[in-house]
């Protein structure tokens, strides 16, 4: 199967699982006790204005209308309104999203970065005090809470030490571009020294279980391309042990870890979530937790699409990756 | 349904890993604190001491400095017209009565730990038999009949898995409520633990009851499912090929009896060694539940360490104590976890980590 | 008589496992001589492989080459060292082992190198088969081009490339020039299509043709010796004539000498010159081909030879003697001949070390049966001739 064959079916399947996740969301509704006129309306009202809420929300269609009117909008990009504000729920949410996505990408650098030397090293020097410096890491990454890890790094760095702030968001990436575009370089370089500051805590404690699982990958992986004969044929033939080692041996440890990155993106996300709270980032994960404790449905069911639909698609294009880079892969 | 070579494989493991006994004992631990709370609780987790807050735990002292106006017979003394302040340092040492400190209400935070022992293993053991009780079911019928079947059930696990683990619990969570199910504690009402305590001075009026977070160990469950229900397809995938199970369907055995005697206790190791995991990964789910303050739990580690917050510089341990009791504990876990897989080499993967 | 190219004298290897010392290979001493092909012949275990990657400084971690010395025919090396190292050099002969790291390393590839068993396995599987075999010829260039960096462990293969060719199926180690090298090395080695195939990966070839790569890719340094581990082994019969008639060709084409490794006699009777036989560790026997097999002096080489009717017949497999290969762990090796328990001629002589018996100069072997006649009076059973330590183990395989 071609690549590009090999993409649109996945689209497809990409797609159906979509669909599944939008009416998974749309069921959400009838598990919440009491209904949402409840959220926007004082207990005592007037019956007749709840029955006119309750009208305008489409809460007395059939219910395959209710899942019409939720549904059809989506693909223009139509999330509903706020129960709260009474605003589009797709502004709030993609207004949202840098922050995410920054802090995801930030951590995944930290990530990548750290842990696949990391893991290298410990291969290559199996049983020596690098390598039990990092199995006892890798140990201890995975099995912190990120929560509490962000708490006790602020307790030091920021609270005792004063090194960070506390962290907030005071400017974004996309702040910085505009203020580029503005042509107001020295702004866009103090801005963009702030955001480093700010983001820095947070990035540590999103990432942290990340590189403790691609050190702990990269590990085992490597140590077992070292033992693959491929690796005593190289060198038999004379290759210099760098390129026996990261051309041969890496490239093929990688190739699995990739895709165990793109599995673990939901627990990034997942991560990235309570992050935000610690560190009151005003990202999508603060947004969902606020909406939860506004009661505001229909805010909290437009993050969920956005998160899973997010999901799916890096999802793709890390099975895109992997194909491209295995050349083993027969797409099926 | 664990063979002797599988014994054989997990004893040689222990005696060659000292990390694999260090999370055995650890585990052990765990659950005999959560166990015999009632009895070796110093306090009661709830008992309240505003005059003995924010003690520290052993080994330090605070010192704290307050500016207060100088007094000179009953007025204040003014220089060059200015009031006069000077700085008075208040210390609180530690003391063996709270070994980890007290925490903003001046309960006792060793107390806390050992009675949030209970929630979280509550939460883990409970919520993972969940999980895997519906993980095993739908994954076993997939995997034994196939085709349709096979393809409604693990898309509808794909759709789960586009869902990460923590938001769709924070969501489920959020958007169900919080019913918990209070369960009266047997040393307690039986009288033991209380008799117990008046036996060997320590204060008695210890909690009656033990809170089961119903909704939060429905929902770990229902988010944690795929993993159970991916690893048990595989298993009946290749198990419905061998032939004893092929005789077993010839000589006309019910398709349940079939999967009950023949497909299950196969498949049981790999499930063994992902619910190990998964009791760690649940843990962690529901200490950030907890940390957010939507599991309704007021005795749990995530919850104690989200309280501390508010003490952050003036009192670390707080936030400190009970998050090193997560860690210890899924520690030892996954060091099991390691031990059973290294020794039985299922082969599976699974999510875990918050 | 043709110079002799490899010495190896006394080589031991052992590998310090979790369950003891392992001595695979003990006391080992044979030569390979100018253009010959020299065989060594045992029974899976007794330590062939490891005698092989010991010659070629190949052995990992838990093992390590702990005597012995291999020397090594080249007047390069020779005048290099004679000033520096004078005991690593002997006329025109070096001893390896003595020799730095670096250069031990230098001379994979242009003096030593080697086929494997499994073909499949030994190629890597996300990179065209071409351009492994490019790399082989790349090294080999860079040497010749910068002979200083040749021993450096990275040869100019920095950072930059790494991280490139970690993530990208790139060629950025190998030049244009060696592709083409190891098209006409593909070709060489009768693969058909040669331009088309070095762009494939190894999962789209075939056993043997693969089998045929890899050779192209042992010959890419023009090396001295080739070491031969089990080359057809993996192999079905009718390809295995193909590659071995292959081997012999190009033996002969290029001059070099072949370290023929097999556990085949019908090879050895096929192939090669002189022989050497081990068993347990040890080269109970060696000699020139006619000489082991028209008058074998070990009562395990008799055993062997016993096996196949006729020595023309190119399928004998080795399974003639009963009873197991003893372990090689050190705390199990009894301290008299290995092959005792299983030997027809045990006697009490047997029950110590038994030194290498020179016969003719050319022949020699490991067993008293050298200097004396089979006396069954002084014979001793099988099983009294082994210690406890040894029947343990095979009761417990
Ligand atoms: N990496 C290793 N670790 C431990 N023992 C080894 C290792 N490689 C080989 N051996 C031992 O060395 C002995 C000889 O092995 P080998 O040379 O591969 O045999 P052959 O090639 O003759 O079949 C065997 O007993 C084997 O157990
Ligand atoms: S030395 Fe003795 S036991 Fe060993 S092979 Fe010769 S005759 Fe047999
Ligand atoms: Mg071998």
């Amino acid at each position: 199967m071609s690549l590009s064959r090999f993409l649109i079916k996945r689209s497809l399947q990409g797609l159906f699982v979509i669909w599944g996740v939008i009416t998974v969301v749309f069921g959400l509704r009838f598990i919440s006790p009491g209904d949402p006129a409840n959220v926007l309306l004082p207990p005592d009202v007037d019956p007749e204005v709840r029955a006119q809420v309750i009208a305008e929300l489409g809460l007395n269609e059939p219910l395959y209308v209710q899942y019409w009117q939720f549904i059809s909008g989506i693909p223009f990009g139509d999330l509903g309104l706020s129960l709260v504000t009474r605003t589009p729920v797709a502004a709030r949410v993609v207004a949202r999203l840098p922050a995410t996505m920054e802090l995801a990408i930030a951590a995944t650098i930290v990530a990548v970065v750290i842990a696949i030397p990391l893991g290298v090293l410990s291969a290559t020097r199996r049983h020596q005090p690098a390598d039990y410096g990092a199995t006892v890491f890798s140990l201890v990454g995975i099995s912190t809470p990120n929560f509490w890890l962000g708490v006790m790094l602020i307790l030091v760095l920021a609270v005792q030490l004063n090194l960070f702030p506390t962290s907030q968001r005071p400017i974004g990436l996309d702040g910085i571009a505009m203020l580029l575009a503005g042509g107001d370089v020295g702004a866009a370089v103090d801005g963009f020294v702030t955001w480093l500051w700010h983001i820095t805590l947070p990035a540590i404690t999103l990432g942290t279980y990340f590189t403790a699982l691609i050190t702990r990958l990269t590990r085992s992986g490597m140590l077992d391309q070292l033992g693959q004969t491929y690796v005593r044929a190289s060198r038999a033939k004379g290759l210099p042990e760098t390129l026996v080692r990261y051309k041969h041996a890496l490239r093929n440890t990688l190739i699995p870890v990739i895709t165990v990155i793109g599995l673990q993106l939901g627990t990034l996300i997942g991560g990235a979530v309570i992050t935000e709270a610690v560190f009151a980032w005003p990202g999508l994960g603060t947004l969902i937790i606020n909406s939860i404790n506004a009661r505001d449905w229909p805010v909290l069911q437009g993050s969920l699409i956005i998160v899973a639909v997010g999901f799916v698609l890096v999802n793709i294009l890390v099975d895109a990756l992997y194909a491209y880079v295995n050349p083993q892969v027969a797409y099926d | 349904m664990i063979s002797e070579r599988t014994r054989r494989n997990l004893r040689r493991e222990l005696r060659r890993s000292l990390l694999a006994k260090l999370g055995i004992v650890v585990v052990i631990l765990m659950v005999a604190m959560a166990i015999f709370a009632p009895f070796i609780s110093p306090y009661s987790p709830s008992q309240q001491n505003l005059d003995n807050a924010r003690q520290p735990p052993l080994g330090f002292s605070t010192a704290e400095t307050r500016e207060v106006t100088q007094m000179e017979n009953g007025s204040v003394v003014i220089e060059d017209g200015q009031v006069v302040t000077e700085t008075q340092t208040v210390y609180t040492n530690a003391t063996f009565a709270h070994p980890l400190g007290t925490d903003g209400n001046g309960r006792d935070i060793l107390s806390r730990i050992i009675y949030g022992a209970r929630t979280s293993i509550l939460v883990g053991l409970f919520g993972t038999s969940l999980a895997a009780l519906i993980g095993v079911l739908v994954g076993l019928s997939a995997g034994f009949y196939r085709g349709r079947v096979d393809d409604v059930l693990m898309r509808s696990a794909d759709i789960m898995l586009a869902f990460p683990s923590l938001v769709l619990a924070i969501a489920l969570v959020g958007v169900w409520g919080q019913a918990q199910a209070p369960i009266p504690d047997p040393f307690v009402a039986t009288g033991i633990a209380p008799a117990f305590r008046s036996a060997v001075g320590l204060p008695t009026g210890m909690p009656e009851t033990v809170v089961l977070p119903g909704t939060v160990i429905v929902v770990v469950a229902l988010v944690n499912w795929v993993w159970f229900a991916r690893v048990a397809r595989g298993e009946a995938l290749s198990i419905r090929e061998e032939e004893y199970v092929k005789a077993a369907k010839a000589l006309g055995a019910s398709d349940g009896r079939t999967v009950l005697r023949h497909v299950l206790p196969n498949a049981i190791t790999p499930i063994l060694v992902l619910a190990t995991i998964q009791v760690a990964a649940i843990i962690l789910l529901e200490s950030a539940l907890s940390f957010l303050g939507f599991s309704g739990a007021d005795v749990s580690w995530g919850f104690d360490i989200a309280l501390g917050r508010q003490y952050q510089s003036t009192a670390w341990w707080i936030s400190t104590m009970p998050g090193l009791a997560i860690v210890v504990t899924v520690i030892g876990l996954n060091l099991v976890g390691d031990w059973l897989r290294d020794a039985l080499d299922p082969g599976i993967e699974g999510e875990g980590g918050v | 008589m043709a110079d002799t190219i490899l010495s190896v004298r006394d080589l031991s290897t052992r590998f310090f496992t979790e369950e003891g010392q392992v001595n695979a290979v003990e006391n080992v001493s044979f030569d390979v001589e100018d253009g010959e092909i020299f065989g060594i012949v045992g029974e899976s275990g007794s330590g062939k492989s490891v005698t092989a990657l010991s010659v070629i400084d190949l052995i990992e971690s838990p093992g390590r080459v702990t005597q012995g010395e291999i020397w090594y025919r080249n007047a390069d090396l020779a005048e290099e060292f004679r000033g520096s190292k004078p005991e690593a050099v002997d006329g025109d002969l070096v001893d390896i082992r003595r020799l730095p790291k670096g250069v031990r390393r230098s001379l994979r590839g242009p003096s030593f190198s080697m086929v494997f068993q499994d073909p499949m396995s030994s190629f890597n599987p996300s990179i065209t088969v071409g351009e492994q075999i490019a790399e082989a010829v790349e090294v080999q260039r860079r040497a010749r081009s910068n002979p200083r960096s040749t021993r450096s462990r990275t040869q100019g293969y920095g950072l930059g490339s790494l991280l490139v060719d970690s993530l990208l199926p790139s060629k950025s180690y190998v030049d244009d020039e060696s592709m083409d090298r190891a098209v006409e090395l593909l070709d060489q080695v009768g693969i058909p299509d040669p331009e088309d195939r070095a762009d494939e990966y190894p999962h789209q070839f075939s056993g043997g043709m693969l089998q045929r790569a890899m050779i192209a890719q042992a010959l890419a340094g023009e090396p001295d010796i080739l070491i031969a581990d089990e080359p057809t082994t993996a192999l079905d019969v009718t390809i295995q004539a193909q590659i071995l008639n292959l081997l012999r060709d190009l033996q002969e084409q290029e001059g070099m000498s072949i370290l023929m490794i097999t556990h085949d006699l019908g090879v050895i009777a096929r192939m090669c010159d002189r022989v050497g036989v081990m068993y347990a560790g040890e080269v109970v026997e060696r000699g020139p081909l006619a000489d082991i097999f028209e008058n074998p002096v070990h009562p395990y080489t008799q055993g062997l030879l016993g096996s196949i009717p006729d020595v023309d017949d190119p399928s004998g497999r080795l399974e003639p003697i009963s009873g197991n290969v003893p372990s090689l762990l050190d705390s199990e090796m009894p301290d008299a001949c290995y092959f005792a328990d299983r030997c027809p001629k045990a006697m009490t002589d047997c029950l110590t070390r038994i030194p290498e018996y020179e016969l003719d100069g050319r022949h020699s072997v490991r067993c008293v049966l050298a200097e004396q006649e089979y006396d069954p009076a002084d014979a001793v059973d099988s099983a009294d001739a082994t210690d406890a330590a040894d029947q343990e183990v095979s009761a417990d395989d």
